[in-house]
């Protein structure tokens, strides 16, 4: 069966297509060369299409997010979802429950979500969960720099292959498709009660510092050749000041590439009588000069929301800011953590005001639109659903001056973000939101609409109010399958899996089984997951490739 | 023959290091293993009102019945967590109230974390860190067997140079033999909460006056401990509170928790997961947004408490069927007086339902998966000896496939 898209607009900024009137051609679920025959065809006139859009860092599943939709209980309430004849039911927004993640994924056109923190003894559960994710692609980073046995290996002085053989065996047994480190060496240190832990401070234990792993760890994903960067959540998260250890950071990964995850989180400076201010300016002109970094903005909204994060660290800090005032802090297996506080964040507070600004002008100040990505740190900075509004803060200076006036008055002049003129194109936002997630996670066919791409296309009405506009997609596809219409989701079939399988010699797995037998709570034979298991669940794995890169 | 090793699914623990040679299970002398592994099938053909009949058939006849119910209740719940995704389901389709059986302790625990949180660790990280350990109420051995081994006693822990100290609070009745407990406070039933409330109080710095109902020089040796512990932790087992008291226990605790967290580390285990049932809450969260005591009867779910507890409902005969779902365990159905489909283990007895299917048991007849209690890791389960008997989840399937489409 062909179906075949007339008459549209077509950003496909993959394929060098930037808004020309195209025909698009679906076959088998995947885009198809053109060709006479059709069977089905969508009249599009006047219409707008784009790839599928891909959130590279959301918590959407996993033993934190159920921590969070715990916490959550009264806004669950509030928010219902009721089943439809191609639906489950479902309740939230911060932390939706499953289904209805994937159907606002679906809605706003979608059609894939990454998992960014799964603790690897929560794989398992992690993944029997998302195989109830309906629709979306998805996928998950495994987070390291805290598991003990890594830390001993670093301590040691353990050579840079046998960590990356660590990281390789790990990735595979946790069916991961990227890594994340969080606060490195920071949570482990917070269970021997540190309570901050500086970028060349040695931590409890073993005396290794957070510059070490970052160091082994970026290298260690560049050398197996996964295509993700090491996606990193620096130390020192929320504090006035942080700007420096970000900088920090950027350096201990020796020109290694690497991904600064929710930057406006650690774009602080501690100028002004409140010493909080705005480093956006730093860490953009930082992230111009050097191609190896990009960014992930992790942009606050104002309203209720609740923070998840495997930064326990942080997480006890913040928990003077609990709003309401309840919070969850747990410590995992020797390998991680979690920490859950709600948060309502308010136009009207000083540094809430000052860091919505952050975030705009990191979005606005860094020039290369295939380096910084859109996101809220869902549900940190605000849920996805945001997603519109944020758009139309990026492409419309006038909205996004209306919106400056209005928050506390101290923060719109301690904020540059009045005089910057910059309006994101069409264009840009389908490289930020599409193509440039795709490149940056190695995910062959997504993001682009080239021949033999999946066919996952979203398909809006023009509106000069960028938010009606991103808000309510016309038609959404996912692989050539119309799923949403005007709004109404048709279909609910599963989305793919994917996952990267680095190489490693297996001596490492002695290494790591002695480790287990002697010290963990399971056994490595039942940590490690089985590709028969999670077909079980329902779930289908696609491998990325993963080439191994000599040293650089 | 060499054997491997499997994961056990009697109890909260999950313990995985259990033996299997041929169909032979090396219970690594844990006595609930050994009657579990033990269950052997009895009944195994599916039944409409006693006659034998097709999977297929008696799914259609359960269809039937639970399709034309007005408020079905499904209950039990002691399945393995892609039973547990498929029972929530076909809540969701049927409209129906899903609650797990005799959950009132367990949803205690998880009030308290919805409303006012937690600080807690996961069985990997008590057993390398703990150092100082109160066990409040009752034996954490008589739900977990192997609590003490696998958590307290275990060697090559990582962070502790020595054993750590233990310390027993509760009922002289209730007190655990294990040798690992180096201390045993006698402390009556009725009067754990106030024990709970003198060790926060203490901790907080207040002077108590005398009473004879409490063990005060101990209680204040304990809290002294845990202030000066690297990482005290402390272990309850809320069942064991007069119901009453439960929710103003926890919340005493959490800021007992908290208080010292300030200063050192402290962390809580509430002691449960027995049947799966921190997977099912926790399937329940994902799928539906709470941990239990949802109903779907309005087409989207709603979480009440009191409303939707399933042995409530049951005594009040509020429902108008029931689908009771054993596989972990062969409890039989609650009497409720009103027809019911029970999806049961083979060696449960017959049951007096309209209709029966009968399933295998997790961990035994078929693999799955099975979360751990302290609700982060969960283990696979091997088919120890594989047998045809359907999963809980094919017959929630089944059922679901004979239910019409929905509106
Ligand atoms: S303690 Fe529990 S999980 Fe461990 S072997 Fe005994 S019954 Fe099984
Ligand atoms: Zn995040």
């Amino acid at each position: 069966m062909i179906t075949r898209l007339t008459g549209a607009r077509v950003f496909d900024p993959a394929n060098g297509v930037r808004g020309e009137v195209r025909d698009l051609f679906i076959a088998d679920g995947r885009m198809a060369a053109p060709t006479d025959r059709a069977d089905r065809s969508y009249d599009l006139g006047g219409l707008v299409v784009m790839p599928g859009a891909i959130d590279i860092h959301s918590h959407i599943a996993g033993g934190k997010v159920n921590l969070g939709r715990l916490l959550m209980s009264e806004e669950h309430r509030d928010e219902l979802v009721a089943r439809g004849p191609a639906t489950r039911s479902g309740s939230g927004v911060a932390t939706p429950s499953i289904f209805a993640t994937g159907y606002r994924y679906a809605a706003l056109g979608y059609t894939a979500a990454f998992e960014p923190a799964m603790v690897p003894s929560n794989a398992r559960a992690t993944h029997l969960e998302t195989a109830d994710l309906p629709i979306i692609d998805k996928g998950a980073y495994v987070m390291l720099g805290n598991d003990e046995l890594l830390l001993r290996l670093v301590a040691a002085g353990a050579e840079q292959e046998r960590i990356n053989d660590y990281v390789a065996w790990m990735m595979r047994a946790t069916a991961a498709l990227g890594v994340k480190t969080v606060n490195p060496g920071g949570i482990s240190a917070f269970k021997f009660n540190a309570r901050g832990l500086a970028i060349d401070e040695r931590g409890p234990q073993h005396g290794v510092t957070p510059r070490q792993i970052v160091q082994m760890l970026s290298r260690a994903v560049f050398e197996l050749g996964v295509p993700h960067p090491l996606h990193i959540h620096c130390n020192n998260l929320g504090v006035p000041g942080n700007i420096d250890t970000t900088l920090a950071t950027i350096a201990a990964a020796d020109g290694f590439p690497l991904h600064l995850t929710h930057a406006q989180f650690h774009s602080y400076g501690t100028e002004g009588d409140r010493h909080f201010s705005s480093a956006a300016a730093r860490l953009a002109e930082a992230v111009n000069r050097n191609p190896s970094i990009s960014l992930d903005v992790g942009q606050i909204m104002f309203g209720q929301t609740v923070t998840a994060s495997g930064d326990t660290m942080a997480q006890y800090r913040n928990r003077a800011f609990a709003s309401p005032g309840k919070w969850i802090l747990m410590d995992i297996e020797c390998d991680g953590g979690c920490g859950l506080v709600p948060f309502r964040y308010r136009d009207s507070n000083f540094v809430n005001a000052l860091q919505w600004a952050i975030g705009l002008e990191l979005f606005l100040l860094i020039e290369d639109p295939w380096r910084v990505f859109l996101t809220t740190d869902h549900p940190n900075g605000a849920p996805f659903t945001c997603y519109p509004h944020l758009i139309r803060l990026l492409m419309d200076r006038s909205f996004r001056n209306d919106c400056l006036a209005a928050i506390h008055p101290a923060a719109q002049k301690a904020t540059t973000l009045g005089s910057i003129a910059r309006e994101y194109t069409l264009e840009e936002i389908a490289i930020a939101t599409r193509a440039a997630p795709a490149r940056i996670l190695g995910l062959a066919g997504r993001g682009q609409l080239g021949p033999g791409a999946a066919a996952d296309i979203t398909v809006y009405a023009e509106d000069g109010d960028r938010e009606r506009m991103f808000a309510a997609p016309r038609h959404v596809f996912k692989a050539g399958v119309e799923i949403v219409h005007d709004g109404a989701i048709l279909a609910a079939p599963p989305g793919a899996t994917h996952v990267v399988r680095p190489d490693y010699d297996p001596a490492i797995e002695g290494v790591i089984g002695a480790f287990f037998e002697q010290h963990m709570s399971v056994g490595l034979g039942h940590f490690r997951l089985s590709e028969g298991e999670l077909a079980d669940a329902g779930l289908s794995l696609v491998a990325q490739p993963c080439r191994p890169r000599g040293r650089a | 023959m060499a054997t491997h090793t499997i994961a056990c699914p009697f109890c909260g623990l999950v313990c995985d290091d259990l033996g299997l040679d041929q169909d032979r299970v090396d219970v690594r002398g844990c006595a609930k293993a050994a009657a579990g592994f033990a269950r052997r099938p009895a009944i195994v053909e599916h039944r409409i009102a006693g006659r034998a009949v097709p999977l297929d058939e008696a799914a259609a006849a359960a269809a039937k019945l639970l399709g034309g119910a007005r408020l079905p209740l499904v209950s039990g719940l002691a399945a393995d967590l892609a039973g547990i995704r498929g029972l929530i389901a076909l809540a969701d389709r049927l409209g129906a109230v899903i609650d797990r059986w005799q959950s009132s302790a367990q949803q205690a625990n998880l009030a308290l974390q919805q409303h006012a949180g937690a600080l807690t660790a996961t069985f990997g990280e008590i057993a390398n860190r703990a150092d100082v350990v109160l066990l409040l109420g009752a034996d954490p051995a008589a739900r977990q067997p192997r609590f003490f081994e696998r958590l307290l006693r275990n060697g090559g822990a990582l962070y502790r140079t020595a054993p750590p100290h233990v310390a027993f609070i509760g009922p002289a009745a209730a007190a655990p033999a294990d040798p690992a407990v180096s201390e045993r406070v006698f402390v009556a039933e009725d009067a754990l909460l106030d024990a709970v409330g003198a060790l926060a109080a203490i901790g907080e710095g207040q002077k108590l006056a005398a009473t004879t109902t409490l063990p005060l020089p101990a209680l204040s040796a304990l809290a002294e401990r845990l202030a000066a512990a690297r990482y005290g932790t402390i272990v309850w087992d809320i069942a064991a509170f007069p119901a009453a008291a439960r929710g103003a226990a926890l919340a005493i605790l959490l800021r007992l928790m908290r208080q010292l967290t300030r200063r050192t580390r402290c962390v809580g285990l509430p002691l449960g997961g027995e049947d799966n049932a921190q997977g099912a809450a926790t399937a329940m969260l994902w799928q539906a947004g709470w941990p239990g005591r949802l109903s779907f009867a309005a087409g989207v779910p709603q979480h009440d408490p009191w409303g939707n507890d399933a042995e409530r409902l049951v005594a009040a005969g509020e429902i108008d069927a029931l689908l009771w779902v054993a596989a972990l365990t062969a409890a039989a159905a609650p009497k409720s007086g009103v027809p019911t489909v029970a999806i049961l283990a083979a060696d449960a007895p017959e049951a007096a339902a309209e209709v029966e299917i009968r399933v295998g048991i997790p961990g035994i007849d078929h693999g799955g998966a099975m979360l751990r209690a302290d609700a982060v890791v969960a283990l696979p389960l091997t088919a120890a000896r594989p047998s045809g008997l359907p999963s809980v989840a094919a017959a929630a399937a089944a059922i679901l496939a004979h239910l019409p489409a929905a509106s």
